[in-house]
């Protein structure tokens, strides 16, 4: 739409600037700022009008006549060729400043798909989703039974995200023990998305949210990863939700959200309604928020996934804690048995000669039949 | 032919004092032996998408995980004959720790198969069959209740590893949770060092014979045959299954580990077919494994009591029935609240049986076979733990309704509990017709050589006979 506004400015400046040059006398100049067709036609005409231009100075050979004429000639030419790249960049620059959104060139003549949403209210209020893929124009019919008293007129009006919409207000009739309130909105962009609200004087409300197909469950737990390790960070859509046209994805930074681009350090795979975006050598500054866009026609639909990136010592210092504790007890319970079995041990020997006590052999690794002999309890 | 068949226990096991802390032991090492498989799963959805696999590869770790642990229990009970239970014990925590720590180095899946999977599976194999094999030695009068209070360790370990492998997920990564997982799978070495070894009875005799076996010169390859027949022996000692009790008991648990993991694996989907959202689905587990932590010490304690002790197959059977009519009645269940119930009565079931399958299994066996048949058990028990969840996911993918699936479970189940009842009535029939005959003739022979008659507790006497019964038990002929 941008595109289409930047080419009506360029025409209106184009034949602004081809008025002027009639006024001033100069028609020639005058007919080379005729428009054919979009501005790629333009260009055209121009080369061509320039080319003619040469030819003819070639052609014409007065003495000083000619020589004003062509002063004057390829003054204007300048002027007018500065003023149209001018304008040409300045429309470019338009054009791709839009975040993300590429939809495909949208033929102006041809008409947007017409979608109807209609819901009849018993209560005070209601909210309806209504999920959008692509420009539209949407019709939105509201119906009201009406509350105890029945006036046979009231006013109604719609709105937009909470503010009215100028000139909507409307007197509705009575019909058939109904209210009814309709209107067309045409949703082009994202900025078209939103709350739309009917009301009817003040007593009764249906709100129509318009969104693009919602992003699952977020998961709300970070993806851990290490330095110098390579991590994927995934997003998937629901199954029930229609498949978008691509994915793209954004990394938060102070000012906003901005475009990741494939290359040596990420690489994005797509797969209709997932997509992953692989991160190598991480660093701790890749630490943050991802967001990953699911591209529809008239919008972008966000996930957003957190990433951590660690060292590896975070993890190594309580395996290290863990393993001295472990240590400890294992000799504590060894020697605690050892002490305890030398008493024994020192007990035994001054009783009976029979006695010999096997429980002495703690040691790990001994095998039991070298130390164990037929041991009788008293 | 040999003198007055020697007391084949020739120590009195301890029944206490440092048998509870060889309990304690137990319980740590079978806590993570049955707990570790199932919370792994846990980490597989970030691991997936770390190393690009799908689903059904990393769930395939874990089941590579419990074939390992089941497969080795013969290995484990040789060894722990050999060397007692501290070293295994030892050597099995050591086993596990190092496989987590080298697993979070991981890269691929293959390397993860073999690390988690396979060292693992050893070293959570030689844990849990060492454990058991240590409380046959230290408890017979209380062997019940120790029994109940270690095999309590699994949901335990459960319900308190899988919130913690939660909270280490979200703050060190998959691979910072396997090396602390590592870190905490070597507290088996501390459970270890708590087994201390109990004097093995002395058979010089037979034990000399069996060393000059060993040690005559390789010549000749009969020689070489019989060696390796003897070494095979000791790992799978197929004589066991001249044992009717042996027989009847394997069948009924083969029948019970078929049906038993199928409705935890499909408990939550099922819930959420049924209209559940899914946290409440999930939460039915948990409360399962927490009604399960309970009822395990219980049970012990009920097996243990004098109405209960000797007929405790029956015990056995009773708890098979329950647990499948509990199976046969969920699909009988819409609303949440009936599930939670099930969810209960399926805790107690579940729990009453775990807590008497080795229990019962000592019971046959007594302490002596116990190490040869727990190894003999849980390599068979492999396969219809292998195959009964993915059958019933089967029944599900073909049917499209979990009835089918707890309508399986349930009655395979029940028959196995029936199967059990029935024939240990006939078993203990034979062993009481067998009973009479050894007691008329000891009452023969004492007529002949007058004895002080042992003062023999009604166990004592049983595993007596159990040993007596034994045919690698030189002393005595059938």
């Amino acid at each position: 739409m941008e595109r289409e506004l930047c080419l009506s400015v360029c025409v209106i400046q184009l034949w602004m600037e081809s008025a002027t040059r009639k006024l001033q006398g100069d028609t020639r100049a005058a007919s080379l700022l005729q428009l054919k067709g979009e501005g790629g036609g333009l260009v055209v005409l121009l080369h061509d009008a320039a080319s003619r231009e040469t030819r003819k100075r070639s052609s014409e050979r007065p003495a000083h006549r000619g020589d004003r004429g062509i002063i004057i000639m390829s003054a204007i030419r300048k002027q007018l060729s500065f003023q149209i790249l001018l304008l040409f960049i300045s429309c470019r620059n338009i054009n791709t400043k839009t975040l993300g959104a590429t939809a495909p060139p949208l033929d102006p003549t041809a008409p947007l798909q017409k979608l109807e949403r209609s819901y009849v209210l018993k209560g005070d209020s209601h909210t309806e989703k209504v999920e959008l893929l692509n420009p539209v124009s949407l019709v939105l019919m509201c119906t009201w039974t009406g509350s105890q008293n029945k006036p046979t007129n009231i006013t109604g009006f719609w709105s937009k995200d909470g503010k009215e919409i100028e000139n909507s207000r409307v007197t509705v009739q009575l019909e058939n023990k109904q209210y009814n309130l309709k209107r067309t909105f045409s949703i082009a962009s994202e900025a078209d998305l939103g709350s739309y609200s009917c009301d009817f004087g003040g007593e009764a409300k249906i709100n129509f949210v318009l969104a693009v197909p919602q992003m699952g469950d977020e998961r709300d737990k970070p993806i851990v990863s290490y330095l110098g390790d390579s991590v994927v960070v995934p997003c998937k859509l629901d199954d029930s939700k229609p498949t978008p046209n691509t994915w793209n994805w954004y990394r938060a930074n102070e000012t906003g959200k901005e475009q990741i681009i494939a290359g040596q350090k990420f690489s994005i795979k797509n797969d209709e309604k997932k997509t992953k975006l692989v991160i190598h050598d991480l660093t701790a500054d890749d630490s943050g928020l991802y967001y990953c866009g699911a591209v529809y026609g008239v919008g972008i639909t966000m996930g957003r996934v957190e990433l951590k990136v660690i060292s590896f010592f975070e993890p190594l210092k309580p395996f290290i804690a863990i393993l001295v504790e472990v240590i400890i007890l294992v000799a504590a319970i060894l020697l605690y048995e050892k002490s305890r079995s030398k008493k024994d041990y020192t007990a035994a020997g001054n009783g009976a000669t029979d006695q010999t006590n096997t429980l002495s052999s703690g040691e790990n690794n001994g095998p039991e039949e070298s130390s164990s002999m037929r041991q009788r309890k008293v | 032919m040999s003198p007055a068949p020697a007391d084949p226990l020739e120590y009195k096991p301890l029944d206490g004092g440092w048998g509870w802390m060889v309990v304690i032991g137990a319980h740590i090492s079978i806590g993570f032996a049955y707990a570790t498989p199932k919370v792994l799963s846990i980490f597989f959805n970030e691991i997936q998408q770390d190393l690009g696999s799908s689903f059904s590869e990393i769930a395939l770790i874990s089941s590579i995980m419990l074939a390992a642990m089941y497969a080795g229990g013969p290995v484990s009970s040789a060894m722990v004959n050999r060397f007692g239970s501290r070293p295994i014990v030892m050597l099995g925590g050591l086993l596990c720790g190092v496989s987590m720590i080298t697993a979070s180095f991981g890269t691929s899946i293959i390397y993860l198969y073999f690390c988690i999977g396979v060292i693992g599976g050893c070293g959570l194999s030689l844990n849990l069959n060492a454990s058991l094999i240590i409380i046959s030695k230290y408890f017979l009068k209380r062997r019940p209740l120790a029994n109940g209070l270690a095999m309590a360790g699994s949901p335990v370990f459960l319900c308190v590893l899988a919130p913690f492998n939660q909270y280490l997920l979200v703050n060190f990564g998959w691979r910072g949770s396997l090396l602390i997982l590592g870190g905490l799978m070597l507290h088996c070495c501390v459970a270890g060092a708590l087994m201390r070894p109990v004097p093995l009875p002395c058979k010089p005799p037979s034990y000399a014979l069996e060393k000059t076996v060993e040690e005559q010169p390789n010549s000749g390859n009969t020689k070489l045959k019989k060696r390796f027949v003897k070494n095979a022996k000791k790992f799978l000692d197929f004589s066991l299954f001249k044992d009717r009790g042996f027989v009847i008991y394997l069948i009924g648990s083969i029948m019970f580990i078929f049906g038993a993991y199928a409705p935890i694996v499909f408990l939550s989907a099922y819930a959420k077919s049924q209209g559940v959202e899914e946290y409440s689905a999930a939460y039915l587990l948990s409360i399962m494994g927490f009604v399960d932590m309970f009822v395990r010490p219980g049970t012990g304690l009920i097996a243990n009591s004098k109405l209960v002790r000797p007929r405790i197959q029956y015990f056995f059977s009773f708890a098979l029935v329950f647990n499948g009519t509990c199976h046969l009645l969920c699909p009988l269940i819409k609303s949440y609240a009936f599930l939670v119930v099930y969810a209960v009565f399926f805790g107690i079931g579940f729990g009453m049986v775990f807590a008497l399958i080795f229990e019962c299994l000592m019971d046959l066996m007594g302490s002596q076979r116990f190490p040869r048949a727990v190894g003999l058990v849980t390599i068979i028990e492999c396969f219809p733990m292998l195959l009964g969840p993915p059958a019933a996911g089967l029944l599900v993918d073909v049917y499209h309704d979990y009835k089918y699936l707890f309508l399986m479970c349930g009655s395979v189940i029940l028959t196995g509990g029936l199967f059990l009842f029935v024939m240990n009535i006939y078993n203990y029939h034979m062993l009481d017709k067998e009973r009479q005959k050894q007691v008329r003739a000891s009452e023969v022979e004492m007529k002949l050589t007058p004895q002080a008659g042992t003062g023999q507790t009604e166990p004592e006497a049983k595993e007596r006979n159990v040993a007596l019964r034994d045919p690698e038990n030189t002393e005595t002929t059938d």
